[in-house]
Parts: structure tokens; sequence; C-alpha cells
């Protein structure tokens, strides 16, 4: 407990302990800023977890960095990746499921017609992967992917699910993913944030900031929101435009200036490491500064690469881009990537329930090709020796009907896949039934969640912190690392 | 356990033993003795007989002999005090009959249906146990097997030690007073506690500060913002003995230390103004409760009443508004609107959602008032703390018939009061009986004139009769002779009617549809669907002389009806929105009624033609079987809703023809009436969010007409429901009852009442000790227990457990004064050394545990904010009211508003009020202050970490209101002093309290002279001197 809090960094300054960094700051300093030095369930040295783990906390890590890709609103898994001919075969009859189980259905009043995908599927590459025509530059990936095809919820409402997905709970204030990485594993960089999301430029998912919060772990952990289509793509990286005081000098000289007051202040305070730290963040504010523009500067791109991720067509363009940029993060040492698809509310993602065939195509054409394009490159750049792609969603949707065209929430069975370092190329964990209505052998997000860490050299039932009087951890009690996706 | 290897390489050692003949089993770490019914079992298996035999079961196993050396060496590593894999707890009885997450059981006596055999047998491959190393043996499954089949005996001295004694538990007793070498340089009982300790470590405590660090420490404390130069240099010159005493007078004195203190117990509630999940909705109404903190603090409100309040002000003081408003603690916490709300009833998930709502309830209260982890035995006992899910579930059920919704209430207590009776009347009305109606006269007559007042207040309606009706549906019509007509003959799917009338009525206000029932209809009406049902999609009304004029649309204000079908109220026929409509399910084969107010009354000259089209849109022959308008001229039709149909029956009856029973719903109704007319005379209340029973709701959420049944759920599961709940609260906290026992179960208020007299019980030991240690927690940076939320066995223990009960039982036998507490706290000599740190002693207790100094902090999230306010003059010290919005906020796609920070603009005048008075949006918190580490309110916070990061940097260095806020201290500064040397001077005054030293001076003026003055202002802000508090 006591690691968690300000106080416990009031211990003398063991700058000797550990090895120079940077501009002459403690190890200890450094661990304040780096988002590490604080793991409580292991000891837990400055910034690098054992080298000899390749970077994994427990054991050798395969994977060093993450980009998540999250369709908001419930991508529909029989539209997409799981092809029901049984749909087919039942189109427009009442759904009947047998032995009289109470059929569920959350937001309406459905007539529980079956409905058939509006969509052709086919086979793809050595693995015959199904999927639907929506996706024909994900198609030429499939054996590149290893596919979760009975992904379950515990809920059918998006703030609650999307909140499991992120957090693995039900209820806000729960440390998300990318937080509990940076807690566990530190950053891989002293010039970029450890956890970057990129919104859907047309709004925040469901939960909006909560999906992305460091609940109850330290504010550092927070995700750090980038909007490159703003003219601030970060808030507060640099004063505002309109002060016209405020010009590079005023800065380099400003924050001399305050190197020096902190510096003897700190002489007449000897012996408190926070202090250092304090005076050390302001070094690396000043990093950031310099490495986050060149990040997002797509501009050193080539031209092909630009074609490859579609940002030379409208549809593509905008998630193309955060692909993109998400790729440069990662090359730079960012661990964690959060990009997503799809603004909260009643259209504009994949929360369809109005139809189907009208309201799927627009996200699908958005993110196929960039999404494929993200594969292709990481995998061209030899990025998939040590990073995971992840493809989810909250949950999936209804073999039967809400209205006439479009489809419920259904927290049954849904599809994610994941792709690169670690990850058995070309395969498919678990099935759903033959409606696509609940999974026969359900994978939790606990699982999904366990594998990532495992791949990240973390035991998931021991990366723990505690709070409010119970050891938390990204898994609850649950989690099973999905050994069949594994290469 | 990481001894797990050597326990593998014995136990194959023994297996390999065993098959050479030898029968001893090594690999026990228990020693071996007399176990030849064992070995004969294993020589039975080894022969290819059953292990499972006669033998055994006159056999008794030992426990502790035979089965928890096995436990110990292959399943604790997993299932123990520390891990719990799959939920399954092995090492303590009561846990490991439970059972795991995976239904794996031990049933007693029955080895055939415990599970536990099947897994360690290795029968499944994929669900043997342990997952790895070699299987159990078959003859260590035998005897675990004959184990469980003799009952599985489980002696009480091999389990984990029961917390039962834990100290926080143990009764309040006050200590006595450590004796000091020097007792007489003690003036604060405090300091002998931490003195004896820190003798008994062989160290000594630090100087007392320097007054200049003592003023700005105590002011940043009590309340949350430091001293101005001129209240630091008048504290320097006071050379009164009481000095400092006089200066913690006036700080308690002061009205900011309510706000200070309040925004501590906001963390702690996790207090905000938004729902906190995808339908992040303000709450316009959170306030009150804020402001209820602010004053109870300041006025000083004894503990235990400030505690009963927030859990039962409205049971304990019904007359006191303000105890109401303290339920806004009840409903502090996030609400899943889309799950209660949105959502259909009766499915899982929304059972799941009042589940949780609850859980939160019942966290904060007991997190907050008790310092117990109560919520870590919603799936399971805890396995930690004595506390069991009867006691968990006791609590969910005390909360069982509240929600989270708008409360009315009046600032004014007479007014509140006589909305209180009237409303307490209102609800008696109802229970009035025939006996009581026959016997009291006056009563009779009272009725007579009221029923007179009412005939002459209701709108007398004038049907008209249909000139001409027309259906797109092609549905045959028939007019009937009282004006109405019966539609008829195939039923299309939709339908638009078009009825048209004449009358000669001027100032028609409204017009009323009639829906009536009718043989010929499914379920006799009044719809056509099959089960009687109807939607109105839309409802429009146009007017024109007649004959032959031009017609014109006559605009309607608003509807209402006898009857709204759940989210299918009446508005939506008004709408203008085809896929909404009004419904009557399923109060079918009865009239019904729906009222439209015209936007202003008709103004027509002679005959008028009336058009009124019912659009029948929804589909499956949801239409209207027998319509019949009328209208009224009566001046406010609003307070003339349609009468239910059975009143409208018994007014129809002459006193005499009406049954007693038809004369009590007559007196009940207009009784009703009549206190509805005197609610409706008092001014408007106010509302504040809070737990309620009694709320208007919407869609699929309501009030609970009694408490909700809460079952036990089996590990949590709630599609695992056992046996009912009854209220109650932990039954560790010794000689108090801890199963309630009511007035009235079915009276939810009992319940909380029941639980706030638990809390605040001289014996209830936990309330005590929990508040104490918080108050220090807040003073000193750090509990005496470290987790100010648990005081269990798995929270820190107490550095200083003597003390912390002396400090409980002076608290609690003085009354509760947290002024008293705080004084106490802040005059003690251990509060006011220095906090530098002295080598020699940080190597003996680097983490300040004992106190040996003062501890140094960094300047909380809203003090940074508040601090630069009052530097640059512009702090607005206005107390209480709505929150201030700083941010810019419009229409977003849904429920949840659009916020951005961004845009606002910072000279806003709300800017400039104390951060305590900001608007609080869960998920979208204000980026300054959430870079500070203030929490958003989704969990509960009693301990604030104080993080230093590149992204804080920036924000101190770069958000757009500390650069104004500089450029607005800079321009005070300005106003005040010419020279520049003037100007450094007041900056540091201003900022840091102190004159700058000469070197100082020289280089912040240069910089300034380069720079501006604004510019060294927003560094001055981000100076470690600043943001620190020595």
């Amino acid at each position: 407990m006591p690691t968690t809090r300000a106080n416990a960094c009031a211990t003398p300054s063991r700058r000797d302990l550990f090895l120079q960094l940077g501009a002459g700051f403690g190890g200890m300093a450094l661990a304040h800023l780096l988002g590490s030095g604080e793991l409580q369930a292991e000891p837990f040295v400055a910034s690098a977890p054992s080298g000899d783990l390749n970077g994994g906390l427990h054991h050798r890590a395969k994977v060093k960095r993450v980009v998540q890709l999250f369709m908001n609103g419930g991508a529909s898994p029989m539209d997409t990746f799981d092809y029901k001919p049984r749909l087919a075969e039942l189109h427009g009859q009442t759904f009947d499921p047998g032995g009289n189980v109470k059929l569920e259905s959350v937001t309406g009043s459905p007539g529980f017609k079956v409905l058939k995908s509006p969509f052709e599927f086919k086979q793809h590459g050595q693995s015959g992967r199904c999927v639907s025509d929506l996706f024909p530059h994900l198609a030429t990936c499939v054996d590149d992917l290893a596919f979760l095809m009975s992904m379950s919820s515990k809920t059918n409402v998006h703030g609650p699910a999307s909140y499991m997905q992120n957090t693995g709970f039900v209820l806000p204030g729960f440390p998300c993913m990318g937080a509990w990485i940076g807690y566990g594993l530190g950053s891989l960089t002293d010039n970029l944030p450890t956890f970057v999301v990129m919104p859907d430029p047309r709004g925040l998912p469901y939960n909006n900031q909560g999906n992305f919060s460091a609940g109850f772990l330290p504010v550092k952990h927070q995700g750090t929101i980038i909007r490159p289509h703003l003219p601030n793509p970060i808030a507060d990286l640099f004063p505002p435009k309109d002060a016209a005081q405020i010009t590079p000098e005023s800065e380099r000289e400003g924050l001399a200036l305050l190197a020096e007051a902190n510096r003897e202040h700190e002489r007449q305070w000897p012996g408190d490491s926070r202090l250092e730290a304090r005076i050390a963040s302001y070094e690396l504010a000043a990093r950031m500064q310099l490495s986050a523009p060149e990040a997002l500067d797509i501009s050193r791109e080539t031209a092909g690469t630009h074609k490859l991720y579609g940002l030379d067509e409208q549809p593509t363009e905008i998630f193309g881009r955060n692909c993109l940029i998400a790729r440069r993060l990662l090359e730079r040492g960012v661990r964690f990537v959060q990009v997503w698809s799809g603004a909260s509310g009643a259209k504009d993602n994949w929360d369809n329930h109005g139809n189907i065939a009208a309201e799927l195509p627009p996200m699908a054409q958005a993110t196929d090709k960039p999404c494929a394009a993200l594969v292709k490159d990481l995998k061209a750049r030899g990025l998939f020796e040590d990073t995971l792609i992840v493809w989810t969603t909250e949950f999936g949707r209804m073999p039967f009907s809400q209205g006439t065209a479009g489809r419920d929430h259904n927290a049954g069975t849904f599809v994610s896949w994941m792709a690169g370092a670690g990850i058995k190329n070309g395969v498919a964990h678990g099935q759903s039934d033959e409606w696509g209505w609940k999974s026969l052998d359900p994978t939790w997000c606990y699982d999904l969640h366990a594998t990532m860490l495992h791949l990240m050299g973390v035991d998931h039932t021991r990366l723990t912190y505690r709070f409010n009087g119970a050891n938390r951890r990204l898994t609850d009690v649950h989690g099973d690392v999905i050994q069949e996706v594994l290469a | 356990m990481r001894s797990l290897a050597p326990h593998l390489a014995r136990l194959n050692n023994a297996t390999m033993a065993f098959f050479n003949g030898l029968l001893v089993l090594e690999y026990r770490m228990a020693p071996c003795r007399s176990q030849d019914w064992i070995a004969a079992v294993l020589l039975l298996a080894c022969l290819g007989a059953t292990p499972i035999g006669a033998a055994e079961a006159s056999k008794p196993v030992d426990f502790t002999r035979d089965v928890l050396p096995t436990l110990q060496a292959r399943c604790f590593s997993c299932h123990d005090e520390k891990r719990q894999e799959s939920d399954f707890r092995l090492d303590r009885r009561d846990d490991a009959l439970r059972g795991g997450a995976n239904g794996v059981t031990i049933v007693p006596g029955k080895s055939g249906e415990s599970s536990l055999i099947e897994r360690i047998s290795g029968a499944d491959p994929d669900l043997r146990m342990p997952p790895k190393g070699e299987l159990l043996s078959k003859e260590v499954v035998a005897v675990i097997r004959a184990w469980i089949d003799q009952g599985a005996v489980w002696p009480a001295d091999t389990e984990s030690p029961k917390p039962a004694d834990h100290w926080s538990l143990k009764p309040l007793v006050r200590p006595p007073m450590p004796a000091a070498a020097d007792s007489s340089s003690i003036t604060n009982p405090i300091d002998a506690f931490i003195l004896a300790r820190l003798a008994e470590s062989g160290l000594r405590p630090s100087a007392e500060a320097d007054r200049r660090t003592l003023i700005r420490r105590v002011t940043v404390d009590l309340i949350g913002l430091p001293p101005t130069s001129a209240e630091v240099d008048a504290f320097l010159v006071d050379n009164a003995p009481d000095a400092y005493q006089r200066l913690v007078d006036r700080l308690l004195a002061s009205p900011r230390y309510g706000e200070r203190w309040a925004r501590h117990w906001m963390d702690v509630v996790h207090f905000a103004e938004t729902h906190g999940n995808d339908q992040d909705r303000p709450r316009e109404n959170a306030w009150p409760y804020r402001d209820y903190l602010i004053r109870s603090f300041n006025d000083d409100k004894p503990y235990a009443r400030f505690v009963a309040e927030q859990v039962a002000g409205d049971v304990l003081s019904p007359d006191d508004p303000q105890a109401t408003v303290a339920l806004g603690f009840l409903a502090a916490g996030p609400w899943d609107e889309s799950s209660l709300m949105c959502i259909v009833d009766d499915t899982t998930d929304k059972k799941l959602a009042q589940v949780l709502d609850r859980d939160d309830m019942l966290t904060n209260v007991m997190s907050t008032f008790c310092s117990a982890t109560v919520h870590c035995a919603r799936c399971h006992n805890h396995k930690f703390d004595p506390i069991s899910q009867a006691d968990y579930y006791g609590l969910q059920a005390v909360f069982a018939g509240v929600d989270r919704a708008d409360r009315s209430f009046d600032l004014d207590p007479v007014l509140h009061q006589r909305r209180r009776q009237l409303t307490q009347r209102k609800h008696d009305v109802g229970k009035l009986t025939t006996e009581q109606l026959t016997a009291d006269v006056r009563l009779q007559a009272e009725l007579v004139s009221l029923e007179q007042d009412f005939r002459r207040s209701r709108a007398i309606w004038t049907t008209l009769v249909p000139v001409t009706v027309t259906s797109s549906g092609e549905a045959t019509m028939t007019p009937q002779s009282d004006g109405s007509v019966l539609f008829g003959g195939p039923r299309p799917e939709t339908d638009t009617a078009t009825i048209t009338v004449e009358t000669e009525l001027a100032g028609i206000t409204a017009i009323q549809l009639e829906v009536l029932p009718d043989p010929s209809l499914p379920h006799q009406g009044p719809g056509r669907h099959d089960n009687g049902n109807l939607h109105l999609s839309e409802f429009k009304l146009t007017a024109a002389p007649a004959p032959g004029g031009e017609p014109a649309s006559v605009p309607i204000a608003s509807a209402f009806a006898d009857f709204n079908q759940d989210s299918w109220s009446i508005a939506a026929a008004i709408d203008g929105k085809k896929e909404t409509a009004w419904g009557i399910y399923p109060e079918v084969g009865k009239a019904h009624a729906a009222v439209f107010v015209l936007k202003e009354p008709l103004r027509v000259t002679g005959r008028t033609r009336l058009t009124v089209v019912l659009d029948q849109l929804h589909g499956r022959g949801h239409l209207i079987g027998r319509p019949r308008l009328s209208v009224t001229t009566v001046a406010n039709p609003e307070s003339s809703k349609p009468l239910a149909v059975e009143l409208a029956a018994i007014l129809a009856l002459s006193p005499a023809e009406r049954t007693e029973p038809q004369k009590l719903t007559l007196a009940r109704a207009l009784l009703g009436w009549q206190i509805d007319n005197q609610l409706a005379g008092l001014s408007a209340p106010q509302a504040v969010y809070a737990a309620s029973k009694d709320f208007k709701g919407g869609n699929n959420f309501h009030p609970a007409t009694r408490p909700r049944s809460v079952h036990f759920l089996r590990r949590g599961d709630i599609n695992q429901p056992l046996e009912e709940a009854a209220p109650g609260a932990l039954s560790c906290v010794p000689s108090i009852e801890s199963r309630f026992k009511l007035r009235d179960a079915d009276d939810e208020g009992s319940r909380r009442e029941a639980l706030a007299h638990w809390l605040v019980d001289r014996d209830n030991v936990l309330t005590w000790r929990s508040i104490v240690n918080r108050v220090w927690h807040y003073h000193f940076d750090r509990g005496i227990v470290d987790t100010p939320n648990d005081l269990g066995h798995m929270g820190g223990p107490p550095s200083h457990p003597a003390l912390l009960d002396w400090l409980a039982v002076e608290f609690r036998n003085g009354g509760g004064s947290l002024k008293a507490l705080h004084r106490l706290m802040v005059t003690s000599a251990a509060y006011r050394q220095s906090s530098a740190i002295d080598p020699e002693r940080a190597r003996a207790d680097g983490d300040n545990r004992l106190l040996w100094r003062m501890n140094r902090r960094r300047l909380d999230a809203e003090t940074i904010r508040d601090a630069v306010l009052q530097a640059s003059g512009k702090l607005d010290l206005t107390m209480g009211g709505p929150s201030a919005r700083q941010f810019v906020e419009s229409k977003g796609i849904h429920v949840t508003p659009n916020i951005d920070y961004q845009t606002y603009n910072v000279d806003s005048p709300g800017n400039f009020r104390r951060s305590v008075y900001r608007f609080l949006f869960r998920t979208l918190p204000d980026p300054l202050l959430e870079s500070l580490d203030c929490p958003d309110g989704s969990q509960l916070a009693p301990v604030r970490s104080a993080s230093m990061t590149a992204l804080q940097a920036l924000s101190l260095l770069d958000n757009r209101f500390i650069v104004r806020q500089s450029e607005h201290t800079a321009a005070r500064i300005q106003t005040a002093a010419a020279a520049p040397v003037d100007q450094i001077h007041l900056l540091f005054q201003l900022v840091l309290l102190r004159d700058p030293t000469p070197a100082e001076s020289q280089r912040w003026q240069a910089y300034a002279e380069r720079h501006t003055l604004a510019n060294a202002c927003r560094m001055m802000f981000n100076t470690n001197e600043f943001v620190f508090v020595n």
C-alpha cells in the first residue's frame, strides 16, 4: 500500500543506487515519471522489467507493444466473420432455439424473426476463413490472423459492456487495459506517452473517457488522447496560440529559471525524491513537445504508404490516418495504442439497430482497408516481431431482426481477432451455435486480456493493485490464457 | 509457494516408491504413523481392486494427518489465502465447501456428488487438478474420497486464523496515556503516544517548524487555501503564547473550512454530477448535497447526527429539510441509466444492474462510515474478514426500497412540513375504510360539499356527432347512437381515420377523444388489435368556417390521458413522429380518454367545421375501434384530466344508488383531489438528487411500491438466486444486534433507520475508529491505518493502535465534534514539527511511519487552482448554489451532452469560484484538475495520489486557465507596483508568501523584463516551493 502514495516517495533519495539517466536525474525520480517503480505484487526495479525476460515481468515476453482497434457499438458477427448459413434457411421464421428458453432483447420489442445476413461470404487464404464481402482487404490477411469466434459478454448494454471489454468490470472506475500495461511494464520511451488513445473524430465512444481511464491506478496511467484531425492534437502540449507573450525563447529561458528555482529549493530541503521528480517532469515535458509533433507528422510517409492505408480516399481517410499514426507511435516506443471506430449515439458506429444492410457497409468500408494496411505494414517493417494487433468490439448482434432489417445487441457471442507476435497464424478458436446466438464455448474478455498480458510476459494473476480491500486485477478472478491462438 | 517443485519431486518419488512395494508415503509433510489402513487401501489398489470399499469406511481419515498435507503440497499454491484461482479457496472449510467459480464442489458424505474428485482424478485432461505436473496418485485420491464420504471432517484448528479477534473489532476502551520521560513538556495527549513510540525505536521528534511554514501548513490544511501575505505578517509578529491556538480557531471558524472538508468528503463518497456510464446525463440537482456538506462541517454537526442523516435523515428528522438533502449521499455514485431505465424490464441485464446499484449504495455506506470492505462478500463470504454473504445481502435488503432520483424538498422548514403533512394525508386517504367513513358524520358532510366543488371544477364536454368519417384502410364505419363510430370489416394493418364534426361553441379550449369498448372488438376493445390494444401515432386537428371555409391547422399545446401504456404515452401522439404512439395495453376492455389542449382558445365565429385526423401507423392492426369526440370551453382543461372509468360511473349515479364500496372509492378520490389542490397551491419545491422511493421515473424506471425482494446470490450470480435476505448489517461488530427488528418490514424507511441506528451506536467500534483515522489521514497525509477505507485484516496495520483508540473514545465521548478533533490534532507538537529530512533518522524510519517529522505534501488539485485564483485576486468566494459549469456544453448525439473545455471562455465569472463549486462531469473530467490527481467520482477515493508527470507539467505550463490567470496576476501586480524590483517583490509575496533574495530578485526581474511579468507569474506557479507544503 505505501508505494501508491505520495508520501512513500519522500524517502531519502537513493540516486546513488541507480544508474544515472538523462540529465542527471536519479532512477527513483525517473521511475516516478515513467510509470514504474510502484508495482505491488512483485519487487520491481526502476523502469526496466527484467532484460533476460525480453521486457517481461514474470516470463519471457513476445510482445512489447499493442495496437487495439475497437469497433464501438457492437460489430455484428454473422455479417462479418462468423458465417451462419442456417440463418438463410430460417430467414423470416420465428427464432426458436428450442428448450422453451426465454428470448431477451434489451432495447426493443422485436418480432424475433430470423434475419439472414444480406452479405455474401467466401472462403479465403490457406486457412479457408469465411469472411463477408464487406471486408475484401482483411480477407487477404486471414492467414495472418487468429480469430476468437466465441467471445461473450456479461451484459447487453453498451455502457457496462464497453467498460467490461476495456477494464474487465461492468462498472465505472476500473483501470483499462492500457493503464494496467503501463502500470505493469512501464514505458519504452521517455519522449511519448505510454498509452495513447485515438477516438473517432465524430465523437467519443460510449462512456466517453471512462473507457480509457486509469481508474484507481495513479493518473499517470491514464490514456493520453490524441486527436490528429485537430489543430491541437494533444491538449496542453503547447501554450494557447493567443497568448502572444509566450514564445520559444520565453519557454526556454522560463524553464531554465524554473529549474534553477527548483534546484535551489531542493538544496534547501534535501532528501525528498519527489522534488527531483518534479524537476525531471519538466525535462520530459520538453522532450515530449519535440517528439510528439514529429510522430504525428504523416507527411514524412511515402505516397505508397498513404495509399496503402487509404488516405487518398474519402471513406478510409480518417480511420486510415489514425492507423498510420498508430504505427508511427508504436515505432517510437508507445506501448499501447487504442484506435476507435465509431462514436456513441444512434449513427456513425457499429450499433446497427435499424438496418444492417444500410448501416454496416460504411463502417466496414471505412475500416477494412486501414486494418489490413496495419497488418501488412507492421509485417513488412518487421514490427510483427514484437507487436500485437487486437481487433475487438463490446458485444455482437442478434440472429433475429429488430424492426425488419436491423439487429439488437447480443452479449451471447461475437468475434475478435488478434495478429502479430506470438500469435498462431490463420487459426480460429471457439465457435458459436448454428445461429450465432450464443457461444458454445465462451471466451471472455478475461481470457483475451490474460492472453495479451501473457504475450507481454505478464502473469495476469500476479499483476495486482490493492484498492479498497481487494487485490484488483484486470482479469478480476477469472481468465485463462488462450493457448490455441499462441504460436 | 515457490517450494512447489520439491513437493512434486517428492510426490513422484512416493508414487514410484509405492509401486516398488514400499508402502511409505514419504511426501507427507506431517509425520506418518499408524497408517496401516491406508496401506491396505493402497494394496487393494495395487491388486486392481477398487480402492473404495468397506475397508476405509470403518477407518477414520484424519484430515490433518491424511488430507491437509496433500492440499498444502498440491493445491494451496493456487487456492489459499493469497490466491483463489477460479475463486476457489481450499484452506478454510467454509470456503472449500462452498465451492469455486467453476462449480467444483465437496459434498460431505457424498464423494460421488463431489466434483472435486473428478477434478483430482484427472478423468478429463482439460479439467484435471492440479493442472500441471503429475496427477495425484489413485491412492491419494482414494484417501480424499474416503475423507469426504466420512463427512469431510475439518477440525477448526487447521484453518487459517479467523480474524474475528482482529484489532479493529475489539471493544473500544480508552487506553492509558503512556508515561513520558519528560511529561511536563507534553501539553497535548497525542504527543504522549507519539513520543512513547518514537522513544521505543530510539528516535526523537523534530523541532517545531518555523512560523511561516506553520501558518501556510495549517491554513492550507484547514481551509484549502494558502494564507495571504498580510495574514503571514500578522502571525509572524504575534508573540502572544496562544497565537497559534487563535490562528487555528480563526481557521476553523472560517466558512472556507466547510468548503475544504466537504471536498474531502466528496472524494470519500465518490460524489459527482453526472451518471458516469454511456448515458452520462447531468444531474441538475446534485449540488444541494454538496451545500449540505459544507453547512454541516461549518456548523460542526455532531458526527453521529451527520452519519445518521445521510442514511435515513428523511425518516429520523422528517421535518428538517436538510436531513432529506443529506440523502444525496446514497445517490452520490454512478448510475447505469441504460440498464436501469432504458432496457426492457425483467431481463437479466436489468436485474444485475439493480443488484449493482444497491451494491454501490451499501459499499458507499460501509466503506465511508465503517471502513469495512463489505463489498468483498457479494460472491462469497469475505475471504479475510468475518463478513458473511448473509451480512452482505442483509445490507442489500436495507436499500431494496430506494432508487436514485430527484427528490423534492423545501428549503423553508415550514413549507417543508406543510408539504410533508399533505403528502402523508394523501397517503392516509388511500387507507380510509368503510367503517371510518360510516362512523364519521362530519366527514360525510364534508364529502357532500366536496363533490359539489368537484363537479363545478370539471370541464363540461359536449359530444360532437360526426358529419363525415373516412378510413384510408377501407374499414367499415357505423355511427352509434351515443355519437361514437364503430369501425369494422376487414382489419387493415394501418389506418388514417378522418372525422369531421361541426359546432357553434365559441372559445373551444380542448378536444377529447374517447376510445370506447364494444362487444364486436377483440377483448371488447377499445382497440382492434388481437389483444384489444391500439396505437394512435399522431392526432391532428384543423378548423374551418362551415360550410366550405378554408381549413387552418389548430396547434395542440399538450395532451393527457386517463391511462398511458408503458413507453406509449399520449405525448407521443403529438410529437410529430410517426414511429411513436399512444397505447392503452394492458388496460383493455374499458373506455379510455385522451384530451388535447389547444395552444389558444379557438377563435371562430358562427358554425365551425373541425376535422380530426387519427394516424394509426404502427401496423399489425393497432387501430381504434370506437372513437367519440367532444369539446370543452373550460378555462383550464389541464385541471380536468379524464376521470378513471370507475369514478365516472360512480359520479353518474345518485348518492342513494351508490354501494358502500363505491362510496368509499368516491370518498378517497374526492379527498385526494382536495389534497392535490392544496399541494398545487404551495410554491414549487426544490429538488435534490438523492435516494428516493417516491419519484416520477419514466420509461422502464419506476419506484418500488414495496421493498424489492433481495435474494442471496450463489457466487453473486443473478441467475442463481437462493433464499431471501433479511435486512441487517455486520454480525462481526460485537454487542450490537446486526439482524434488524423492524416496525414494518414493508416500510423501506424503517430499514434505513435501523441501519442508521446501528452505524452510530456507541458500541459500533468501526464507526468511531474509522472517522478519527480518516481525519488523521487528512492532517498528517497518512492515516494511523494507511488504508482509511479498510480497517480489516488486509488493511494496513495501525502505526499507533493505542492512540487511535484513545482518539476514538475521546471523539465519541466528546459528542463527535470534528472541530474539536481537528484542534486536538493540529495543535499537537507532532503536527507542528519541521518536515525537513534528517538522513540519520530516515535510515531508521524512512517512511516516517513513527512521525519523527511532519510529512511534506504536494498541494491537491483544488488547492492549486484556488491558490492561483487567490494570487491573481480573482477568487470569487460566493458560497453554494448550482455548480459552475466550467466548460462549453452543447447537445450531444444521445443523452450525454458534448462538453468542451478547450473553447470555454476562461474569464467567465463562474470560472473564478472555488473549485469545490465546479460542476463534476464523470466521464469528461476537467483536464487540468485531472492531471493533478483529482478523482472523477467513479470510485471511492479515500486517498488521493500526488503524482508528478510530464503531462501534468504541460498542464501547469500551458493550460488556458493557468496562462490567463498568470496574466491577471501580472496585471494585479502592475497596478500595485511600478518598479520592476517591487513587482518581483510582490510576485514572491503573492505566490510564495516571502521576500525574494537579492539574487532571486535579479533573476526574475531579468526574465520578466525580457519575457513579460505574466510569464514570470506562470513560471512561479510551477515552482516546487508553491506546489509543495512543507
